[in-house]
């Protein structure tokens, strides 16, 4: 039997850029930052200053009723899986959808739920809570409204890996297809956790970027000498795989191919990056999809910018690619970090060359740090047209996963 | 607006009914109404009308009539009625 290949037939995103892909590219490829300044309410006592947070109205998306029973965190995730179903033009009502599975990713679930739960017991010495606490709060509930929503009932699985969470959802739900578990999987992730209790844990770690003071917008500078830190946002991105014959034989369109999930622990230590764990989930990745380095033609970085992890990856994207001149960027510098959210939302962006044949930028990079020396992308880079992507996701507690791609022929 | 007008008012904003559908005595699940949403739904009447159900009264009502039944008595014992 052939090996099964794994096709990309529509994505979905919602982000502080837009909560469509063409507004999402359009932001990345102005270099445009969805990071601001964050209000009192919602970062209270914190002492967190800028956050890539959403305007989200749940009403334009959902009835009361609905809306009160889901957290954000699955409120992003149902409108980005629409998005990625329509797009994939995925005729569900005569699909066998026992053949359909939902891969998704998160780190902390439903965070809102949670604290505003701990709020009502500890801050008001209420314990009579909300029924949907639990259900609204656990962590596998965005992933399992979408299969809910959409009566996918074939293979499901929740990760929780922290910032690689959405990238090993990709992953193993290509994973999924190739064993022929699945013939087409929602594979994404999400993230909603912009709220006083966890932004002040946050806070805690002195990992955060204060604002730019010139320019809240321009707080996150991956791999710049003045980069101070990461700059927490939310959302969620969906991507509908499919069997690529199968997607062929239906006429889907079939924007990319994933043909390569490398997976590695660190196992050293809980938040220090690791180089030769992110080497060896790179060299997985290339050495499954059958590329060479020389054929990436776009790395999208996991570039959290903060003062060590640049270096480090830096280091390692030079260890794999030597002397290729591989592009690299890192678009949290405009999105902000999504966390759980993060590899499913890099990887739409990793994407866009194949969509638009544009290399999404590094924002706010004015002065690359001699430590992180790689061939950046400062602007956004027109008439690209490269072969394979890759896109990195490296997390807290050494997990770490890269995913290639190629262009669909 | 009598109590049982602002329990219906409220049912059609939280839980998406139809108002000419509305039949008080009808049993939760013939509304489509699932017993923890029905709950999360007391808790705003409480927050609307200013009283509290018990957990113990909480287990007896079936029905919005139910409700509104228990919503008056409190309003009656809290003297806002």
């Amino acid at each position: 039997m052939a090996a099964r290949r794994v096709a990309v037939t529509g994505i979905g995103v919602v982000s502080a850029l837009g909560q469509s892909i063409p507004e999402f590219y359009r932001a990345l490829a102005a270099a445009r930052s969805g990071i601001r300044h964050l209000p009192e309410s919602v970062a209270a006592g914190s002492g967190v200053q800028v956050g890539a947070l959403i305007d989200w109205d749940p009403a334009a998306h959902f009835k009361a009723p609905e809306a009160a029973s889901l957290d954000r965190v699955a409120q992003f995730a149902l409108f980005a899986a629409g998005q990625a179903l329509a797009a994939a033009k995925l005729d569900l009502q005569n699909a066998d959808r026992t053949r359909i599975g939902v891969y998704w990713g998160t780190g902390m679930g439903g965070a809102g739920t949670l604290e505003a739960a701990y709020q009502t017991v500890y801050g008001k010495n209420d314990f009579r809570l909300r029924p949907l606490s639990v259900v609204m709060a656990m962590n596998n509930a965005a992933g399992s409204n979408i299969a809910v929503k959409w009566g996918l009932r074939g293979p499901f699985a929740n990760f929780s890996t922290a910032c690689s969470s959405s990238a090993m959802a990709i992953g193993e739900g290509m994973r999924a297809i190739q064993a022929g578990r699945a013939d087409a999987v929602i594979a994404g992730g999400a993230e909603a956790l912009l709220t006083p209790g966890m932004l002040a844990a946050w806070q805690a770690l002195r990992t955060l970027a204060p604002a730019d003071a010139a320019d809240p917008a321009a707080s996150c500078k991956p791999f710049d000498q003045k980069r101070a830190g990461l700059v927490l946002g939310e959302g969620a991105a969906a991507l509908v795989l499919e069997e690529e014959s199968k997607a062929r034989a239906r006429g889907a369109p079939v924007l990319a191919l994933v043909t390569g999930y490398g997976n590695s622990c660190d196992a050293v230590h809980m938040s220090k990056p690791d180089r030769d764990g992110q080497v060896r989930a790179m060299k997985e990745a290339l050495a499954e999809s059958g590329r060479a380095p020389a054929d990436i033609g776009y790395v999208n970085a996991h570039g959290t910018a903060t003062v060590v992890g640049d270096v480090v990856e830096c280091e390692a994207i030079r260890a794999i690619f030597g002397g290729h001149d591989v592009p690299v960027s890192s678009t949290k510098s405009m999105h902000g970090h999504l966390l759980g959210g993060a590899g499913a939302l890099e990887m739409a962006a990793a994407l866009m060359p194949f969509q638009e044949g544009v290399l999404p930028p590094t924002a706010h990079l004015a002065n690359p740090d001699a430590a992180c020396t790689v061939r950046h992308v400062t602007k956004a880079e027109r008439g690209a047209m490269p072969r394979a992507v890759m896109s990195n996701s490296f997390a807290f507690g050494g997990s770490n996963v890269v995913l290639v791609a190629e262009r669909a022929a | 607006m009598d109590t049982l007008a602002r329990i219906k008012e409220l049912a059609v904003k939280e839980l998406a009914l139809d108002l000419s559908k509305i039949d008080p005595a009808a049993p939760l699940d013939a509304l489509d109404v699932d017993s923890l949403t029905f709950i999360e739904f007391i808790f705003k009447v409480e927050d609307e009308f200013g009283v509290k159900v018990s957990d113990e009264d909480l287990r007896k009502i079936k029905c919005l009539a139910d409700l509104e039944r228990h919503v008056a008595a409190a309003l009656q014992a809290a003297g806002k009625a």
